[in-house]
């Protein structure tokens, strides 16, 4: 049966171009989320700063809950310093660290300076004690270690660009306070770092009182050549029981930024919400082309029923074939995923969303993945397709190659009502979850509802066609006439070509403007809510330094300043009577708030924001049972649990988040524990912001911006737009590939039609504006589905997020997407059209007849 | 002269069992179209039949019955004593491979594998390979020897009609059914296949029964059975072209 199918394979090139093209594509999209997806969950930094350390034990980073996936905790989680004594004592320890961060930034001629060599490097953790220099591997100090609390080592290229030299004072802000140190040593080698005396070290890092006294950040170990392996299991052993995580080897880089894990966890999250559209498209994208193969070999397959094959025989002969062409697609398609991984890495590392250090996981498993799952999409589909033929009594089978099935069958267009229908109940889905959730909802609603219009389209195409015959006026052209005649007669064929096109228009229209509603309802909100039009922040710094704030609040013309910062909480909830983790960004702010922002707040007040409490906005509060008043468990950033009681509900929780914590709670708990933005009010007047901005600039490293789009945006391009840009665009190629193969092998199968319609008397030329009228036809008949079925979902999304019933988004992308697929029909028509017509008729119909 | 018996035959001759029985067949379409009658035949084992009528007679849904590549809607048929009527289209089509061969007008290959493949092609779809001598010996029969890795394309109509036949043979079948195997050749293929045709029924005992609407082929078979409106209305022995054409016309002035 193999030698079969390859034999008839061999022969039938052309039809099986576009399954050849669909597995290609398909495998390269698999395998490139899979990269993506393994980098997500495998992927680790280099260890950079603790190169030198062969054993690294920190606090463990990741809050796993009892079922559900496990949760990464993106602010610094200590452990208790005397674990330093403890594990120096064991053997093959050559020398143990308790290694410390806080925010430090050099202030050179013109401002902060950013780490030469790395400018990557957070100023939020910049610097660090004495001590951890001994983690360097060879760091080469050129000067005496800094003792007392007014002097400082750092890197010679930082030493360098500061224009200052051994023993000469320099500027620094450390841990939000500006001051003058001496320059006691400059290290020749081993990157980036401040270096402070340990006593002082640990004074800066709030490691002397408050929540964290006598911690440290990790302890790092230094161990004998060769020994690294035999320290590991030592300290596991030690260690065992504890909640302490030991890290060696290439798992010391997370230990190092604990913000790169929730890097990761995004990776994982961004790839598994488009797999479910990926999959969907690769599906119809390989069961058309499959469908067009088939339908082109109908005569054969129908000889080979006649002869002698039974119904499973020829669905395996189709298999086969089908299976042949994937496997030789595959390789190449697999090559092109990873590439696709690499591209769509850089984009995110250009949006900032990743580390540019976190490397790609490249290993086999995407590879096989994609395999598995591509030959699994092509053995059904092709199964799938054969089925009717496969099953006809033979001599049916031999009768019906030669025009089409008769009646569409009655079970494919009742799957594609039910699609539709599935479409239209995931549609409503944001009205109940005005979130990021509900706009994918729309999204995956799109896709589906396009399939189930490919299934259902040509019982559809039949009885529109029927319609349309009735209407047409008796005078029409031949072309005209002709061109409905023919949509009405291969129902089957004009179905495929139209759910195609408008699969495209519908995936182009509910994918975007779903996306862009969200984002406009979010900055619509967030707009709305932020008062204060300035907002003074301090990147280059880690954070803005104390004293800043009051300074602020005492310049005339200033009505009200309120520090903002962002963290990450993880609030645990009760649904459907289990417990649910889930990890929400909150905003930290203090009771002043209500001066710079106005969150819509419905019941209780912001000025209530002290201590251990907190707000929530309605959505939540009434999904998750937190109403004014009651006590919510919580799990902050760096894992600690804390109980807070609801002080205010808010409505504006779509473009401010779910939850705001009380600036109070947070404090001790984040990694830097300095405010990352102050909005200020002003009276509007010229005076007053020129004093604002005198005041600021006494301050180095401080930057004062207009508030774009909220407190936690930029005003620059959202990354969520850039990153479906990317996603629409590679789906739109692989699509509009396909389509384009399906349309010249349609076209190409009528060579006989079009030599027995000129035999007839029919001219070229009537025959070229027959075609360009069908694909007219079809263009819009596309054009017009697609817009009908994606009306619900939009006008959906638009109510849910807009409150009104149609979505935002660029008003030219409707008119654009028809335009580009009527055009795109036309094209793909009228060039095997014009092939077809330069064959004379007799000769074709010999050929082919 | 020819023995006119119209309605059902008696039955085999010889005592043995017919290679084709058609017992009372009916074929109705959707749609109430009649196609066969009350069909009722036997054919002999080694012999040569030709069936013609107009065209609507049902010849054609005739053989498609008998071949098994269609169900009857009532009545029975029985190749070589084995009922095929009542079948599944799985267990029809496997019988199909092992006990029956068909050639069809044109259009008999598969037009990309080649000539061995399609010739060997029921054997192979059964599981089994050729017995070598046979196959050896069918296609220098049929006069292809040389041509068996080419493809159909390559062929001229006779040699694709051979072809087919050479396919009809490979597994030994009870009957051959040839639904108009000359229709589409010039008269020297045409003399050809059917000089062929007749050889195999003379030297292997092989039965076949064709459908076919030219009196000089009909004339090369053994019997002829004339078909109108879906009823054998007339069956002659030994048949000359001259009486066959004289039977075909007269059933038009009815």
């Amino acid at each position: 049966m193999l030698h079969l199918s390859i034999s008839m394979a061999r022969r039938r090139f052309a039809a099986l171009l576009a399954v050849a093209c669909a597995v290609l594509g398909g495998a390269a999209l698999v395998t490139g989320t899979a990269v993506l997806a393994e980098s997500g969950w495998r992927s680790h930094l280099p260890p950079g700063r603790l190169a030198g350390a062969g054993v690294v034990v920190g606090a463990d980073q990741v809050f796993r809950p009892g079922d559900g996936p496990s949760l990464a905790l993106p602010e610094r989680a200590t452990v208790p310093a005397s674990l330093v004594a403890r594990l120096a004592h064991l053997p093959g320890v050559t020398a143990a660290v308790g290694d410390l961060s806080f925010p430090a930034a050099v202030i050179g001629p013109r401002g902060p300076l950013a780490p030469a060599t790395d400018p990557a490097t957070d100023p939020g953790t910049a610097g660090h004690g004495w001590s951890s220099t001994a983690l360097l591997s060879h760091p080469h100090v050129d000067g005496r270690p800094p003792t007392g609390s007014q002097e400082v080592a750092f890197d010679a290229a930082t030493a360098t660009a500061a224009g200052v030299r051994v023993g000469q004072q320099v500027r620094l802000v450390v841990a939000g306070h500006p001051g003058t140190y001496r320059l006691s040593a400059v290290l020749l080698e081993g990157g980036p770092g401040i270096y402070v005396a340990d006593r002082t070290a640990t004074r800066l890092a709030g490691r002397e009182t408050g929540p964290r006294a006598g911690t440290v950040d990790l302890v790092a170990l230094t161990t004998a050549p060769g020994s690294e392996d035999a320290v590991d299991a030592a300290v596991r052993r030690e260690l065992a029981g504890t909640p302490f995580v030991v890290s060696s080897g290439e798992n010391r880089g997370d230990a190092a930024a604990p913000g790169t894990v929730a890097a990761r966890s995004l990776l994982l999250l961004l790839t598994a919400s488009l797999t479910g559209i990926i999959l969907l498209i690769i599906g119809f994208v390989t069961a058309g082309a499959l469908a067009v193969s088939i339908s082109s070999q109908r005569r054969e397959l129908a000889l080979m029923r006649a002869v002698g094959a039974t119904p499973r025989q020829v669905r395996r002969l189709v298999a086969g074939q089908a299976g042949a062409v994937a496997a030789l697609a595959l390789v190449p398609g697999v090559g092109l995923g990873y590439l696709l991984a690499g591209q769509f890495r850089q984009l995110l590392v250009g949006l900032g969303i990743l580390p540019d250090a976190l490397p790609l996981t490249v290993s086999p498993l995407p590879a096989v993945a994609a395999v598995l799952l591509m030959a699994l999409v092509v053995q059904v589909s092709a199964r799938g397709a054969a089925w009717r033929t496969s099953r006809l009594p033979a001599i049916e089978a031999v009768a019906e190659s030669r025009s089409e099935p008769r009646t569409p069958s009655r079970i494919r267009a009742g799957a594609g009502l039910l699609l539709v229908v599935v479409a239209v109940v995931l549609s409503v889905t944001p009205l109940l979850l005005r979130t990021a959730l509900g706009a994918s909802a729309t999204q995956l609603a799109g896709v589906v509802a396009a399939i189930g219009l490919a299934l259902a389209g040509p019982a559809t195409i039949r009885v529109g066609g029927d319609a349309l015959a009735r209407w047409l006026p008796r005078r029409t052209s031949a072309a005209t006439w002709l061109a409905v005649a023919n949509t009405r007669g291969y129902a089957l064929r004009v179905a495929g070509v139209v759910s195609s096109l408008a699969m495209v228009v519908i995936f182009v229209l509910t994918y975007a403007l779903a996306q862009t509603t969200l984002s406009a309802a979010t900055s619509q909100e967030s707009g709305a809510g932020t008062l204060a039009p300035l907002s003074i922040s301090a990147p280059a710094l880690g954070g803005l330094p104390d004293g800043v704030l009051d300074q602020v609040r005492k310049v005339p013309g200033v009505l009200g300043a309120a520090p903002v910062s962002t963290t990450t909480v993880l609030w645990p909830y009760q649904q459907f009577g289990s417990e649910e983790v889930e990890s929400a960004p909150a905003l930290v702010l203090t009771p002043a708030a209500s001066a710079a922002l106005d969150l819509d707040v419905r019941a209780g007040a912001l000025r209530d924001l002290t201590g251990a409490t907190v707000a929530v906005g309605s959505d939540e509060a009434r999904l998750r049972g937190a109403p004014l008043g009651s006590r919510l468990s919580l799990i902050l950033g760096d894992g600690a649990r804390v109980t807070a009681r609801v002080v205010a509900v808010y409505a504006r929780g779509l473009g401010f988040g779910p939850l705001v914590i009380s600036r109070d709670l947070v404090a001790g708990h984040t990694g830097t524990g300095l405010d990352q933005r102050i909005l200020v009010r002003t009276d509007g007047t010229d005076p007053a912001a020129r004093r604002l901005t005198e005041t600021v600039a006494a301050h180095p490293g401080l930057a004062v911006q207009a508030t774009g789009g909220g407190p936690g945006s930029s005003g620059a391009t959202p990354p969520e737009v850039s990153i479906n840009l990317a996603v629409i665009v590679v789906l739109l190629a692989y699509l509009l590939l396909s389509i384009a193969n399906r349309l010249v092998a349609t076209t190409v199968e009528r060579r006989t039609e079009i030599a027995v319609l000129r035999l007839n008397g029919t001219t070229p030329r009537q025959i070229r504006s027959m075609m360009r009228r069908e694909a007219g036809l079809i263009g819009v008949v596309a054009a017009g589905s697609a817009l009908v079925m994606s009306a619900v979902p939009l006008g959906l999304v638009g109510v849910a997020f807009l409150h009104r019933p149609w979505p935002a988004g660029p008003v030219w992308l409707a008119p654009l997407a028809v335009v580009t697929v009527v055009g795109f029909a036309l094209l793909a028509m009228e060039l095997p059209t014009r092939r077809a017509l330069r064959t004379p008729p007799a000769h074709a119909l010999a050929q082919h007849g | 002269m020819s023995a006119a018996v119209t309605g059902a035959d008696v039955g085999p001759v010889r005592g043995q069992v017919p290679a084709i029985a058609l017992e009372r067949v009916s074929k109705v379409y959707r749609g109430g179209v009649r196609a066969l009658q009350d069909v009722s035949l036997a054919v002999e084992p080694g012999t040569f039949l030709a069936i013609m009528g107009p065209s609507g007679s049902g010849k054609s849904t005739l053989m498609h019955c008998a071949a098994g590549l269609d169900s009857p809607t009532s009545g029975s048929i029985r190749i070589d004593g084995q009922e095929i009527g009542g079948l599944g289209e799985t267990r029809r089509t496997e019988l199909r491979r092992e006990r029956i061969g068909f050639v069809f007008q044109a259009y008999n290959l598969v037009p990309s594998l080649s000539v061995e493949d399609n010739i060997t092609l029921p054997l192979r779809l059964a599981g089994r390979s050729p017995d070598p001598a046979w196959f050896g010996a069918l296609v220098e029969r049929v006069g292809l020897t040389g041509r068996l890795t080419h493809r159909p394309a390559e062929l001229s109509g006779g040699q694709q009609q051979r072809a087919a036949i050479a396919r009809a043979l490979v597994s030994r079948p009870a009957v051959v059914f040839a639904d108009e195997p000359t229709g589409a050749l010039d008269l020297r293929s045409a003399h050809e296949v059917l000089a062929l045709l007749r050889d195999l029924v003379e030297e292997l005992g092989q039965t076949v029964a064709m459908v076919t609407h030219d009196p000089a082929a009909a004339a090369q078979a053994h019997r002829a059975l004339v078909m109108a409106d879906g009823r054998v209305v007339d069956t002659l022995d030994a048949p000359t072209a001259t009486e066959l054409a004289e039977c075909l016309v007269s059933l038009g002035k009815v």
